[in-house]
Protein backbone atom coordinates (compact mmCIF):
# COMPACT_ATOMS: atom_id res chain seq x y z
CA UNK A 1 0.00 0.00 0.00
CA UNK A 2 1.38 3.38 -0.99
CA UNK A 3 0.49 6.26 1.23
CA UNK A 4 -0.15 9.72 -0.19
CA UNK A 5 1.23 12.78 1.56
CA UNK A 6 -2.32 13.97 2.30
CA UNK A 7 -3.12 10.73 4.14
CA UNK A 8 0.21 10.91 5.98
CA UNK A 9 -0.50 14.49 7.06
CA UNK A 10 -3.96 13.52 8.22
CA UNK A 11 -2.54 10.60 10.24
CA UNK A 12 0.01 12.91 11.87
CA UNK A 13 -2.74 15.41 12.71
CA UNK A 14 -4.71 12.56 14.30
CA UNK A 15 -1.67 11.55 16.37
CA UNK A 16 -1.11 15.16 17.50
CA UNK A 17 -4.75 15.56 18.50
CA UNK A 18 -4.80 12.35 20.56
CA UNK A 19 -1.44 13.14 22.17
CA UNK A 20 -2.72 16.57 23.23
CA UNK A 21 -5.86 14.97 24.70
CA UNK A 22 -3.82 12.43 26.67
CA UNK A 23 -1.35 15.03 27.95
CA UNK A 24 -4.26 17.20 29.04
CA UNK A 25 -5.93 14.27 30.77
CA UNK A 26 -2.66 13.52 32.63
CA UNK A 27 -2.49 17.15 33.79
CA UNK A 28 -6.13 16.99 34.91
CA UNK A 29 -5.60 13.68 36.69
CA UNK A 30 -2.60 15.02 38.58
CA UNK A 31 -4.28 18.29 39.46
CA UNK A 32 -7.58 16.73 40.52
CA UNK A 33 -6.36 15.20 43.79
CA UNK A 34 -4.69 18.43 44.88
CA UNK A 35 -7.78 20.45 43.96
CA UNK A 36 -10.05 18.14 45.95
CA UNK A 37 -7.69 18.30 48.93
CA UNK A 38 -7.43 22.10 48.86
CA UNK A 39 -11.17 22.41 48.22
CA UNK A 40 -12.04 20.45 51.35
CA UNK A 41 -9.42 22.23 53.50
CA UNK A 42 -10.37 25.70 52.30
CA UNK A 43 -14.07 24.93 52.77
CA UNK A 44 -13.41 23.98 56.40
CA UNK A 45 -11.13 27.01 56.86
CA UNK A 46 -13.80 29.45 55.76
CA UNK A 47 -16.51 27.70 57.78
CA UNK A 48 -14.36 28.04 60.92
CA UNK A 49 -13.71 31.70 60.03
CA UNK A 50 -17.45 32.29 59.67
CA UNK A 51 -18.74 30.33 62.67
CA UNK A 52 -15.78 30.63 65.07
CA UNK A 53 -13.69 33.62 63.97
CA UNK A 54 -11.59 33.50 67.14
CA UNK A 55 -10.11 30.18 66.03
CA UNK A 56 -9.62 31.19 62.42
CA UNK A 57 -5.88 31.92 62.70
CA UNK A 58 -5.09 28.38 63.88
CA UNK A 59 -7.58 26.91 61.44
CA UNK A 60 -5.82 28.57 58.51
CA UNK A 61 -2.36 27.56 59.73
CA UNK A 62 -3.69 23.98 59.85
CA UNK A 63 -5.18 24.39 56.35
CA UNK A 64 -1.85 25.56 54.89
CA UNK A 65 0.27 22.96 56.67
CA UNK A 66 -2.06 20.10 55.69
CA UNK A 67 -2.44 21.47 52.16
CA UNK A 68 1.30 21.74 51.54
CA UNK A 69 2.01 18.34 53.14
CA UNK A 70 -0.85 16.76 51.20
CA UNK A 71 0.22 18.28 47.89
CA UNK A 72 3.76 17.02 48.36
CA UNK A 73 2.44 13.57 49.34
CA UNK A 74 0.22 13.48 46.25
CA UNK A 75 3.26 14.32 44.12
CA UNK A 76 5.23 11.48 45.71
CA UNK A 77 2.50 8.87 45.39
CA UNK A 78 1.27 10.01 42.00
CA UNK A 79 0.46 6.70 40.37
CA UNK A 80 1.22 8.08 36.92
CA UNK A 81 4.81 8.70 37.92
CA UNK A 82 5.69 5.12 38.70
CA UNK A 83 9.20 5.69 37.42
CA UNK A 84 9.92 8.59 39.77
CA UNK A 85 8.40 7.83 43.14
CA UNK A 86 10.72 10.14 45.00
CA UNK A 87 10.31 13.26 47.06
CA UNK A 88 9.71 16.28 44.84
CA UNK A 89 11.84 19.09 46.28
CA UNK A 90 10.82 21.45 43.49
CA UNK A 91 7.14 21.16 44.37
CA UNK A 92 7.85 21.74 48.08
CA UNK A 93 10.12 24.69 47.23
CA UNK A 94 7.49 26.20 44.93
CA UNK A 95 4.82 25.90 47.63
CA UNK A 96 7.11 27.37 50.31
CA UNK A 97 8.06 30.28 48.04
CA UNK A 98 4.41 30.82 47.18
CA UNK A 99 3.22 30.87 50.78
CA UNK A 100 6.34 32.73 51.95
CA UNK A 101 5.61 35.56 49.55
CA UNK A 102 1.94 35.52 50.52
CA UNK A 103 2.76 35.84 54.22
CA UNK A 104 5.37 38.51 53.47
CA UNK A 105 2.68 40.56 51.72
CA UNK A 106 -0.06 40.05 54.27
CA UNK A 107 1.90 40.10 57.53
CA UNK A 108 4.78 42.46 56.80
CA UNK A 109 4.33 44.65 53.77
CA UNK A 110 0.60 45.19 53.85
CA UNK A 111 -1.95 46.08 56.47
CA UNK A 112 -4.74 43.64 55.64
CA UNK A 113 -8.11 43.69 57.38
CA UNK A 114 -9.54 40.18 58.04
CA UNK A 115 -12.00 40.57 55.18
CA UNK A 116 -9.26 41.66 52.78
CA UNK A 117 -7.16 38.67 53.91
CA UNK A 118 -10.04 36.33 53.10
CA UNK A 119 -10.16 37.81 49.61
CA UNK A 120 -6.40 38.08 49.08
CA UNK A 121 -5.48 34.41 49.51
CA UNK A 122 -7.92 32.90 46.99
CA UNK A 123 -7.07 35.58 44.42
CA UNK A 124 -3.35 35.07 45.04
CA UNK A 125 -3.83 31.29 44.86
CA UNK A 126 -5.85 31.41 41.66
CA UNK A 127 -3.66 33.88 39.77
CA UNK A 128 -0.70 31.54 39.06
CA UNK A 129 -3.23 28.73 38.59
CA UNK A 130 -4.93 30.68 35.79
CA UNK A 131 -1.59 31.77 34.28
CA UNK A 132 -0.23 28.19 34.23
CA UNK A 133 -3.53 27.17 32.63
CA UNK A 134 -2.71 29.24 29.56
CA UNK A 135 -0.05 26.62 28.76
CA UNK A 136 -1.22 23.52 30.63
CA UNK A 137 -5.01 23.31 30.35
CA UNK A 138 -7.69 25.86 29.54
CA UNK A 139 -9.94 24.57 32.33
CA UNK A 140 -7.44 26.01 34.84
CA UNK A 141 -7.92 29.47 33.34
CA UNK A 142 -11.70 29.15 33.59
CA UNK A 143 -11.59 27.88 37.19
CA UNK A 144 -8.98 30.44 38.28
CA UNK A 145 -10.71 33.46 36.75
CA UNK A 146 -14.15 32.31 37.96
CA UNK A 147 -12.98 31.97 41.57
CA UNK A 148 -11.20 35.35 41.40
CA UNK A 149 -14.28 37.11 40.01
CA UNK A 150 -16.65 35.42 42.49
CA UNK A 151 -14.27 36.31 45.33
CA UNK A 152 -14.38 39.98 44.34
CA UNK A 153 -18.18 39.85 44.00
CA UNK A 154 -18.40 38.40 47.52
CA UNK A 155 -15.87 40.91 48.85
CA UNK A 156 -17.95 43.84 47.67
CA UNK A 157 -21.51 42.52 47.91
CA UNK A 158 -21.77 39.55 50.32
CA UNK A 159 -21.71 41.70 53.45
CA UNK A 160 -21.44 39.68 56.68
CA UNK A 161 -21.88 36.43 54.75
CA UNK A 162 -18.58 36.85 52.94
CA UNK A 163 -16.72 33.97 54.62
CA UNK A 164 -19.66 31.63 54.13
CA UNK A 165 -19.82 32.76 50.49
CA UNK A 166 -16.09 32.01 50.19
CA UNK A 167 -16.51 28.53 51.72
CA UNK A 168 -18.79 27.61 48.84
CA UNK A 169 -17.21 29.68 46.07
CA UNK A 170 -13.58 28.88 46.84
CA UNK A 171 -13.75 25.58 48.72
CA UNK A 172 -16.72 24.25 46.79
CA UNK A 173 -15.36 25.55 43.51
CA UNK A 174 -12.02 23.79 43.94
CA UNK A 175 -13.74 20.60 45.05
CA UNK A 176 -16.09 20.56 42.07
CA UNK A 177 -13.26 21.41 39.69
CA UNK A 178 -11.21 18.51 41.08
CA UNK A 179 -14.12 16.08 40.73
CA UNK A 180 -14.79 17.27 37.19
CA UNK A 181 -11.12 16.82 36.24
CA UNK A 182 -11.17 13.22 37.45
CA UNK A 183 -13.87 12.51 34.89
CA UNK A 184 -12.58 14.74 32.08
CA UNK B 1 13.92 5.26 0.31
CA UNK B 2 10.61 5.17 2.16
CA UNK B 3 10.37 1.92 4.13
CA UNK B 4 7.12 -0.05 3.93
CA UNK B 5 4.87 1.40 6.57
CA UNK B 6 3.27 -0.54 9.41
CA UNK B 7 -0.13 -1.84 8.25
CA UNK B 8 -1.04 -2.88 11.79
CA UNK B 9 -0.55 0.60 13.23
CA UNK B 10 -1.89 2.51 10.26
CA UNK B 11 -5.52 1.36 10.68
CA UNK B 12 -7.30 4.53 12.00
CA UNK B 13 -8.48 3.22 15.37
CA UNK B 14 -5.26 1.33 16.04
CA UNK B 15 -3.33 4.50 15.17
CA UNK B 16 -5.38 6.40 17.77
CA UNK B 17 -4.82 3.66 20.36
CA UNK B 18 -1.08 3.64 19.75
CA UNK B 19 -0.89 7.46 19.76
CA UNK B 20 -2.77 7.63 23.06
CA UNK B 21 -0.58 4.98 24.70
CA UNK B 22 2.56 6.55 23.28
CA UNK B 23 1.68 9.88 24.94
CA UNK B 24 1.73 8.18 28.35
CA UNK B 25 4.94 7.94 30.39
CA UNK B 26 6.88 4.74 29.59
CA UNK B 27 5.52 1.57 31.21
CA UNK B 28 2.35 3.39 32.20
CA UNK B 29 -0.89 2.23 30.68
CA UNK B 30 -4.38 3.51 30.13
CA UNK B 31 -7.49 1.92 31.51
CA UNK B 32 -9.81 0.41 28.93
CA UNK B 33 -12.61 2.89 29.66
CA UNK B 34 -10.22 5.84 29.48
CA UNK B 35 -8.84 4.57 26.19
CA UNK B 36 -12.38 4.14 24.93
CA UNK B 37 -13.28 7.75 25.66
CA UNK B 38 -10.01 9.07 24.24
CA UNK B 39 -10.32 7.17 20.97
CA UNK B 40 -14.10 7.40 20.62
CA UNK B 41 -14.36 3.64 20.04
CA UNK B 42 -17.04 1.18 21.10
CA UNK B 43 -16.27 -1.63 23.59
CA UNK B 44 -16.26 -4.41 20.98
CA UNK B 45 -14.32 -2.48 18.40
CA UNK B 46 -11.68 -1.36 20.87
CA UNK B 47 -11.31 -4.87 22.27
CA UNK B 48 -10.79 -6.35 18.81
CA UNK B 49 -8.13 -3.81 17.85
CA UNK B 50 -6.31 -4.16 21.16
CA UNK B 51 -6.24 -7.90 20.49
CA UNK B 52 -4.61 -7.27 17.10
CA UNK B 53 -2.03 -4.94 18.63
CA UNK B 54 -1.40 -7.41 21.42
CA UNK B 55 -0.80 -10.26 18.95
CA UNK B 56 1.72 -8.04 17.16
CA UNK B 57 3.49 -7.51 20.50
CA UNK B 58 2.81 -3.77 20.45
CA UNK B 59 0.69 -3.66 23.59
CA UNK B 60 0.31 -5.68 26.76
CA UNK B 61 -3.01 -6.12 28.53
CA UNK B 62 -3.17 -6.32 32.31
CA UNK B 63 -6.33 -7.34 34.13
CA UNK B 64 -6.80 -6.67 37.81
CA UNK B 65 -9.50 -6.11 40.40
CA UNK B 66 -9.59 -2.59 41.81
CA UNK B 67 -12.15 -1.98 44.58
CA UNK B 68 -13.75 -5.33 43.67
CA UNK B 69 -14.24 -4.20 40.08
CA UNK B 70 -12.42 -5.70 37.11
CA UNK B 71 -10.04 -3.24 35.53
CA UNK B 72 -8.26 -3.71 32.22
CA UNK B 73 -5.15 -1.67 31.56
CA UNK B 74 -3.45 -1.47 28.19
CA UNK B 75 0.27 -0.68 28.13
CA UNK B 76 2.45 -0.01 25.11
CA UNK B 77 5.42 -2.37 25.00
CA UNK B 78 8.91 -1.19 24.11
CA UNK B 79 8.48 -2.96 20.74
CA UNK B 80 5.25 -1.00 20.31
CA UNK B 81 6.96 2.30 21.12
CA UNK B 82 9.71 1.55 18.62
CA UNK B 83 7.22 0.54 15.93
CA UNK B 84 5.15 3.65 16.55
CA UNK B 85 8.23 5.89 16.35
CA UNK B 86 9.17 4.21 13.05
CA UNK B 87 5.64 4.69 11.75
CA UNK B 88 5.62 8.40 12.63
CA UNK B 89 9.04 8.79 11.01
CA UNK B 90 7.67 7.15 7.85
CA UNK B 91 4.70 9.50 7.78
CA UNK B 92 7.00 12.52 8.14
CA UNK B 93 9.28 11.18 5.44
CA UNK B 94 6.37 10.88 3.02
CA UNK B 95 5.36 14.48 3.68
CA UNK B 96 8.95 15.73 3.41
CA UNK B 97 9.39 13.94 0.09
CA UNK B 98 6.15 15.38 -1.27
CA UNK B 99 7.14 18.87 -0.18
CA UNK B 100 10.67 18.42 -1.48
CA UNK B 101 9.30 17.43 -4.87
Amino acid sequence: MILQSKEAASALDEIDAISRKVRQSIVYQRASFSLILWGVLVFIGYLVTFFAPRHSFYAWIAVYVLGVAGSVAIGVFDRLEQVRKSFDWRLLSALLLFFGFGFLCTLTLGDFAPRALSAFWPIYFMLPFAIVGLWAARAFVFIGVSVMVLTLIGFFFAGPWFNLWMAFVNGGGLLLAGLWMRRA
Amino acid sequence: MVEPFDEIIHQPLRLRIMAALNAMPAKTGLEFTRLKSLTGATDGNLGAHIETLSKAGYVAVEKAFVAKRPQTTVIQTSAGRAAFARHVAHLREIIDRAEGG
